[in-house]
Formats: C-alpha cells, sequence, structure tokens
C-alpha cells in the first residue's frame, strides 16, 4: 500500500520539476559573470544592477504591470456586467446568439485580433501608445472574463433571488447582498486570468505598441536578431521573485482569514 | 461587496503610484527640453550611453523603440498612427520603403559628418546617391564554424558544404536568397541571377546538399553555436561576431568565390515629426568616437572610415569582419528583382526545404 501512494507523489514531483528546470536555469545564469547561458564562469550581481541602472527597461515593465492591473480591473468590471446581462437575459436565442460572439473572440487568433486593431485605430485616428495597448488588451480579455463568470452566475439557485426579493430586498440589494457575494470566486478567476493574459500577450500588444512605448514581451522579442542579453535573466529572477512572494502572502492572508473564521 | 470594491481601489492606487514613478523616471532620464525624437532600431542594436550623450549635448530627448524584422517596421511606418523619426532598415527593406513612398530623401547639408563615411559604401545599387540612407552597419554572409566539433575540415569554398564528413552537421539560415545564393556563388554567378537556366542549376546542385543538412532556422542558431550543439553554420557576420564573443573556440570565413554584402542603414522614415532632430541625431552617429563606441559596443562593422581609428587595433585589423580591399572585390550587393523573381526564388527555396529528409 505505501508503495502505491508514493507514485502520484513521484509523478508529481516530476511534472513539477520539468516545469521549474527552466526557470531556475535562467536564474542560474543570471549571476554568471561569463555573459552568456554557457560556461559558468563566476558568480556575479552585474546583470541585476544593469536592471536597476537600465531605465529604459524599468520603465518597460512598470508599463507591462500597469497594463496588466488597469486592463483586468475594467475588463472585469466589464465583464462582470455582461455576464449578468446574458444571465438576466429573457430571450433565449439571443442569449445564444451574444454567447456566441462571445465565445468566437476567445477562439479567434490574436494575430488576427492583433492586425483588425491596427488598422481600427489607425483609421479613427488613434495615436499609437498607451491607450492604444490599454484598449486592445481590455477587449481581449473582457471575453474570458465572461467564461468566468457566468458558470457561478447559473450555478447559482435562482430561488436565492426569489427569496431575497420576497424578504423585501430592493433590486440593488439583491445585485449587491446576494448575487455579487455569490460570484465573488468567478470575479476573482476572471481578473487574475486577464491579468496573466495581459501580462504575457504578445501578438496584440505587437501590433498596437508605438511610439516609444512598448511592453515587456515586445522589447524582449525585438532582442532576438543580436541576441538577448543576461540583464533579461536577471529581470526574469526579479520577476519570478516578486510573483513568488505575492504569492505566499497571498496564502498566508488567506489561511489566516480561516483561521479567524474558525475561532468565531 | 466591500471586498471587491476595496480591491478596485487597491489596485487603481498601485497602478498610479506605478504611473507616477514611470513619470519620475521618464523625466530623470529624459534631460532638460521638450524636443524629442523617436528612434525606431533594431533590439540591442545601439550604444544606450550614446542615446545618454546625445540627449545631454543637444537637449533632445531620445524615445527609443526596438523592432525585429524589417517587414514588422515597415508595417508599422506604412500603417502609420506613429511618429518615428529614425529608423534602421537592411538594405533590400530600404528599397521597398523608397518604393512605398515611405522615405524623406537626406539633406546632407545637415550632415556634415557623412565625410567620415568609407566612399566604397556609399552609391550602392539599394541607393543609388544615398538620397535616402546612410549606412549604420554592414557585414557579409559566410561560414560559423567551430574546429574543436569537427575533423579539420576547412572552409575556403561554398563547395566545402557539400562534403560527405558534414553529414548532419550543417545548419542553414531560414531565407531564400541566401542559400540559393551560396549554391549561385559555387557556380560563379552572380547572387543577382534572373536568368532561370542559372536558378535550376543552382537549386538542383541544392538539392544534393540535402544529407548534410542538420536545420534551417533563424535566429536561434547563435545559441546553438554557442553552446556547441552545432558546428557549422551558414550566417551574416555580425551574428558571426556575437556567437565568438561567447564562444571562443568558433570561427568565421567568406568563402573565396564570393558572397552578400549587406547593410543596415540609418533612413528618416515619412512619420517624422522632428526632422531637424533626425538630422542631428544621424550627424552624431556618424562621429568618429560615437560610431567607434557604438561599433565597439554592437560588435558589428562600421562603415565609419574614421572611426577606425578610434577603435581596437585587434578589431579593425580582423579580415574576417574587417576584410581587405581584394576580398571585398568579390562581395556583391542584393539588387531588388522584382516581386516576380523574388517569387521564384521563394518557391525554389520552399521546394528545396520541402524536399530535406
Amino acid at each position: 500500500m505505501g508503495k502505491l501512494s508514493n507514485l502520484p507523489k513521484i509523478y508529481l514531483a516530476v511534472v513539477f520539476l520539468i516545469l521549474y528546470t527552466p526557470i531556475f536555469y535562467l536564474i542560474y545564469y543570471s549571476f554568471n559573470s561569463g555573459g552568456g547561458m554557457s560556461n559558468f564562469e563566476s558568480f556575479t550581481l552585474e546583470h541585476y544592477q544593469a536592471v536597476f541602472q537600465d531605465t529604459r527597461l524599468l520603465i518597460i515593465v512598470m508599463n507591462t504591470v500597469i497594463i496588466a492591473l488597469l486592463s483586468a480591473l475594467l475588463s472585469t468590471t466589464i465583464g462582470v456586467i455582461g455576464a449578468l446581462a446574458i444571465y438576466f437575459m429573457r430571450n433565449k436565442s439571443m442569449r445564444q446568439t451574444i454567447l456566441s460572439l462571445n465565445n468566437i473572440l476567445i477562439v479567434s487568433p490574436d494575430v488576427i485580433i492583433g492586425a483588425s486593431f491596427l488598422i481600427l485605430f489607425t483609421l479613427i485616428g488613434v495615436k499609437l501608445g498607451f491607450a492604444s495597448v490599454l484598449i486592445s488588451h481590455i477587449a481581449f480579455s473582457i471575453p474570458i472574463v465572461v467564461i468566468m463568470v457566468l458558470p457561478k452566475l447559473q450555478e447559482m439557485s435562482t430561488t436565492l433571488v426569489d427569496a431575497a426579493l420576497d424578504l423585501g430586498a430592493s433590486r440593488k440589494d439583491v445585485l449587491t447582498r446576494v448575487v455579487l457575494p455569490y460570484i465573488k470566486p468567478g470575479i476573482f478567476a476572471g481578473f487574475f486570468l486577464a491579468l496573466t493574459y495581459s501580462l504575457d500577450d504578445f501578438a496584440v500588444t505587437f501590433f498596437v505598441t508605438g511610439n516609444g512605448f512598448s511592453t515587456l514581451s515586445v522589447e524582449i522579442y525585438s532582442m532576438a536578431r543580436t541576441g538577448i542579453t543576461l540583464t533579461i535573466n536577471a529581470l526574469s529572477g526579479l520577476i519570478f521573485v516578486i510573483t513568488m512572494v505575492l504569492v505566499l502572502g497571498y496564502y498566508m492572508i488567506g489561511s489566516r482569514k480561516v483561521d479567524q473564521g474558525v475561532k468565531r | 461587496m466591500k471586498g471587491l470594491v476595496s480591491g478596485a481601489a487597491a489596485i487603481l492606487l498601485v497602478s498610479f503610484a506605478l504611473l507616477f514613478t514611470n513619470y519620475q523616471l521618464e523625466h530623470k532620464a529624459g534631460g532638460a527640453g521638450k524636443d524629442t525624437i523617436t528612434v525606431y532600431n533594431w533590439g540591442e542594436y545601439i550604444d544606450p550611453d550614446l542615446l545618454k550623450q546625445f540627449e545631454e549635448r543637444e537637449g533632445i530627448k531620445v524615445i527609443y523603440e526596438t523592432f525585429d524584422s524589417n517587414e514588422g517596421m515597415m508595417g508599422k511606418i506604412e500603417q502609420g498612427g506613429t511618429s518615428y523619426d529614425l529608423s534602421v532598415p537592411s538594405e533590400y527593406a530600404v528599397q521597398m520603403m523608397e518604393d512605398r513612398e515611405l522615405l524623406i530623401p537626406l539633406d546632407f547639408s545637415k550632415i556634415p559628418n557623412i565625410k567620415n563615411i568609407d566612399p566604397y559604401f556609399m552609391n550602392l545599387p539599394f541607393d543609388t546617391d544615398n538620397t535616402y540612407s546612410i549606412p549604420y552597419f554592414w557585414g557579409t554572409l559566410g561560414i560559423a564554424y567551430n574546429p574543436s566539433l569537427l575533423e579539420g575540415q576547412t572552409f575556403e569554398s561554398w563547395e566545402s558544404l557539400w562534403d560527405a564528413s558534414l553529414r548532419q552537421k550543417l545548419i542553414l539560415v531560414d531565407s531564400a536568397r541566401e542559400v540559393i545564393g551560396v549554391a549561385l556563388n559555387s557556380y560563379g554567378y552572380s547572387l543577382n541571377s534572373t536568368s532561370l537556366q542559372q536558378l535550376k542549376e543552382a537549386t538542383d546542385k541544392l538539392e544534393t546538399m540535402g544529407p548534410n543538412v542538420k536545420a534551417v532556422i533563424g535566429d536561434e542558431v547563435t545559441q546553438l553555436m554557442i553552446n556547441n550543439e552545432a558546428s557549422v553554420a551558414l550566417t551574416w557576420s555580425g551574428q558571426a561576431a556575437d556567437m565568438i564573443s561567447e564562444n571562443e573556440d568558433i570561427d568565421y570565413i567568406v568563402p573565396e568565390e564570393g558572397s552578400n554584402l549587406w547593410f543596415d542603414n540609418i533612413v528618416i522614415p515619412k512619420t517624422a515629426k522632428n526632422i531637424e532632430g533626425a538630422y542631428k541625431f544621424i550627424n552624431f552617429m556618424l562621429e568618429p568616437e560615437v560610431a567607434a563606441q557604438n561599433a565597439e559596443y554592437v560588435g558589428y562593422s562600421t562603415p565609419n572610415k574614421e572611426a577606425l581609428a578610434f577603435m581596437d587595433e585587434e578589431t579593425v585589423t580582423d579580415e574576417r569582419f574587417y576584410p581587405n580591399e581584394e576580398a571585398r572585390e568579390n562581395l556583391e550587393v542584393y539588387e531588388n528583382l522584382g516581386l516576380e523573381t523574388l517569387g521564384v526564388y521563394n518557391e525554389l527555396f520552399l521546394k528545396f526545404k520541402m524536399g530535406l529528409r
């Protein structure tokens, strides 16, 4: 019996090893004084220094984060409203149509979305830059949020809403005290998914950046011809550590809340 | 509900804090003036220190953006919505941009430092009279190889790529004119050949190279060579220089029959808003000390004759990257062959790739 229960653990360990090895390989070489991703010469922190001296790179990193946060926030807001509208729609065929239109946007390739945004923006005279990137990121994130929130709504028993109304709740109360708290996990899931989609999007962003505004993925990709420097390794290392701290922090806050709940 | 609202507020707060720091950083970096120019260049293709020097000297802030391919860059410029004041296309792209009327003719009276450019690199077929472009970096196409992984093969001639001892070792660059050019060169034909007969002979010969070809790839080849995962590659001198700087075992050679001579060139696209600033920047980049510093940083060959005096003796006498005049005789610049002939090249190349393995 003991052996049998070890197998899943080993499997899990192997999977995680495969997933994390490339990242650690990258970080390992960020400490290489040898300039390349081979022949580890000696330990150095100069690449980390280079990250903080390269203001342009820092600005690009911050642009990426700002775009991700704002686009995730706005698309979550719009997406939740959209999901509610679809859920409460009376006309069934209309609901199906809108849902299909939403799904088409998820399936359609980023390249096409990016190219059509580029054409649209230049047609109506929007200057490529912060605004164009933000708008397109919001646009491609909305369908994802809708798809994350809608199942939560459908799983909610309709009697909950009826009961609230019977007990004298106003429509606003039903929304803010019954529906939204119920679908909160879906909203968070949608937000974080939109956040990650925005952070690592290359295809759409590639088309709509311009006038000196760029995000990290586009910037790194353009280094391909002359070679990616170890500064990028160092930056990846820093981002990895920051994400790890954020996830751990979130986990600790989460578990503390649960503890308090139990005590009460 | 409360949680959602406070969460949203927190996100907004963080975003604005970041925006503010960004604004601060940009201004700290930007020097004084409101004057800006936007430079659109290949990634890692300029010494960032020079941008700072230029900003300090001229009081013009440089907004710097990078691209990864000529086609991507042209698309952005042609589509509009951007205000790039300078760009750096390769020679064939200069011609394409000229055909599509995307360039502004240069006024040489505003670029006195043009005199520093080696006359050999002026008035080339892709832009006769240099109406639109000034060479920024140049190089050749050749063979990068790692003797420590080979059994004493040498590559003085293109023919050596057909040698049976290279079975499954050769890496080709994924580009039609370069690969077909190897066969054309081996026959002593022009790289700009439009004769279907010659092209057919060349591709027939290429097909017999098939068993030697390990892969047909793009920029990844640099990393493969550095990591000793590949031993022979058809590549451009710039990439070869990158390889050599990371892995000293690697060597680079341009076979005797001749090869391609390529250029990346500074141009002012029609999207330019600050043309005066662009001229100042071009003139600055052509100063001997500046060009020398830039060439040392990027590692490619500079066409700036006066800059050579400020560079490492060892670098400028390296005939692999600064071939002497005799060796230059056999180098040929690509001409625009027109859509139809390019189509033939691409089709033949595709057929060659399909026939591999």
